[in-house]
């Protein structure tokens, strides 16, 4: 998809979820079924088999976030599901959250880890990153497996990098 | 008939017809069958010497001429066997001064080919040292190279062996304690970092 459809798209959500306001609740949701959607092929294949009909598609959708997210959420992406869109969801949510982000005049901070934080954690990794960088940031955790260990955070063009995964490659690479 | 024979024929001709008579008996005489008349002896011997004497004046030096012809001849065939065994006496002698060159020869070429079969053993004996030392000195450098491939491949298999170490060890040893402490050491170093 073309850079101005994915922005497209991008901007008729934030203005769906600034509308309904649950903007930063949805840009969460989104974000994190935007990683999921990312990491797990089987829901992406199940997503984007063009031999499934869309109808379908979206009742996975509603199966997988119904009550676990708000039905703004849902709906949203049921619609992207419906529009055959599916392929670019997480470059239309990654386009919305830095959206979302901007509006507030702030820089999405994303952070990997292997398990989930805490909402303390999240409060003072926040703190930590805006001492750190200097910017305001829109904190947005992934829960990855294969960071082992420790956390990554990106800012922009920033990497920290604290994982065990990549002290182990660092190690190997020695080795 | 030879001219001699007509002669006496012709006389004794003349002499029967002078000679057969009949005598008063009437018996046929005749000369005697066996002895010739005098006339025909005469006649006879006249031809004979004028036969002899035309066969001494022109056949006489025609069968002189031939005799010396034949022994010219005969001594030209003598002379030339001379010659021919004298040629002969000569290539013998040739052929036995050839054969002493030859085997002059054949000791000079034996003594040549010995010579060079010396050399070609001497530069074989020292080809033959070359490539051994060159064959020395690459099984060396495989030796070398041998020991280096199986000590990179050892410690590929020791840095294989110990990363899975690591991964094992590292992912066993992160419970839930550990990924808290790692969760917060990173946040208190992002948050000095400033």
């Amino acid at each position: 998809m073309s850079d101005n459809r994915i922005e497209g798209y991008a901007r008729g959500l934030f203005e769906i979820a600034r509308a309904e306001g649950t903007l930063d609740e949805v840009e969460d949701e989104l974000f994190r079924f935007a990683r999921s959607f990312e990491s797990s092929d089987a829901l992406r294949n199940a997503l984007t088999d063009e031999q499934i009909p869309p109808a379908k598609r979206q009742a996975i959708i509603e199966d997988l976030l119904g009550g676990k997210a708000t039905g703004t959420t849902t709906q949203l992406i049921s619609m992207v599901v419906g529009s055959g869109r599916t392929r670019d969801l997480p470059a239309i949510v990654d386009n919305l959250v830095a959206r979302a982000s901007a509006a507030k005049h702030q820089e999405v901070a994303e952070v990997r880890s292997a398990v989930p934080l805490t909402a303390d954690q999240e409060a003072r990794l926040t703190a930590a990153l805006v001492n750190a960088t200097g910017k305001q940031v829109n904190l947005k955790v992934v829960v990855d497996p294969s960071v082992l260990g420790g956390l990554v955070a990106t800012v922009g063009d920033t990497v920290i990098d604290g994982s065990v995964r990549t002290r182990i490659d660092q190690l190997k690479s020695r080795l | 008939m030879s001219v001699l024979g007509i002669i006496a024929t012709a006389g004794r001709w003349v002499a029967e017809e002078e000679h057969i008579y009949t005598d008063a008996d009437g018996n046929v005489v005749t000369h005697s069958p066996l002895l010739p008349e005098t006339a025909e002896i005469i006649w006879g011997g006249l031809a004979s010497v004028i036969i002899f004497a035309a066969i001494y004046k022109f056949g006489w030096p025609v069968m002189k001429k031939s005799f010396a012809a034949r022994t010219e001849k005969i001594q030209k065939e003598l002379d030339a066997a001379a010659a021919d065994t004298s040629s002969a006496a000569t290539e013998a002698a040739q052929i036995r001064t050839a054969k002493g060159d030859i085997a002059g020869e054949r000791a000079r070429l034996l003594a040549e080919a010995e010579t060079q079969a010396a050399a070609v053993l001497e530069d074989g004996r020292a080809r033959l040292s070359v490539e051994v030392a060159e064959v020395e000195a690459k099984a060396a450098a495989d030796l070398v190279s041998a020991q280096s491939r199986v000590g990179d491949e050892l410690r590929a298999e020791i840095a294989r062996l110990s990363s899975a170490a690591v991964d094992h060890v590292v992912t066993g040893s992160l419970d839930d304690a550990t990924q808290q402490e790692l969760i917060e050491n990173f946040i208190a170093r992002v948050g000095a970092s400033a």
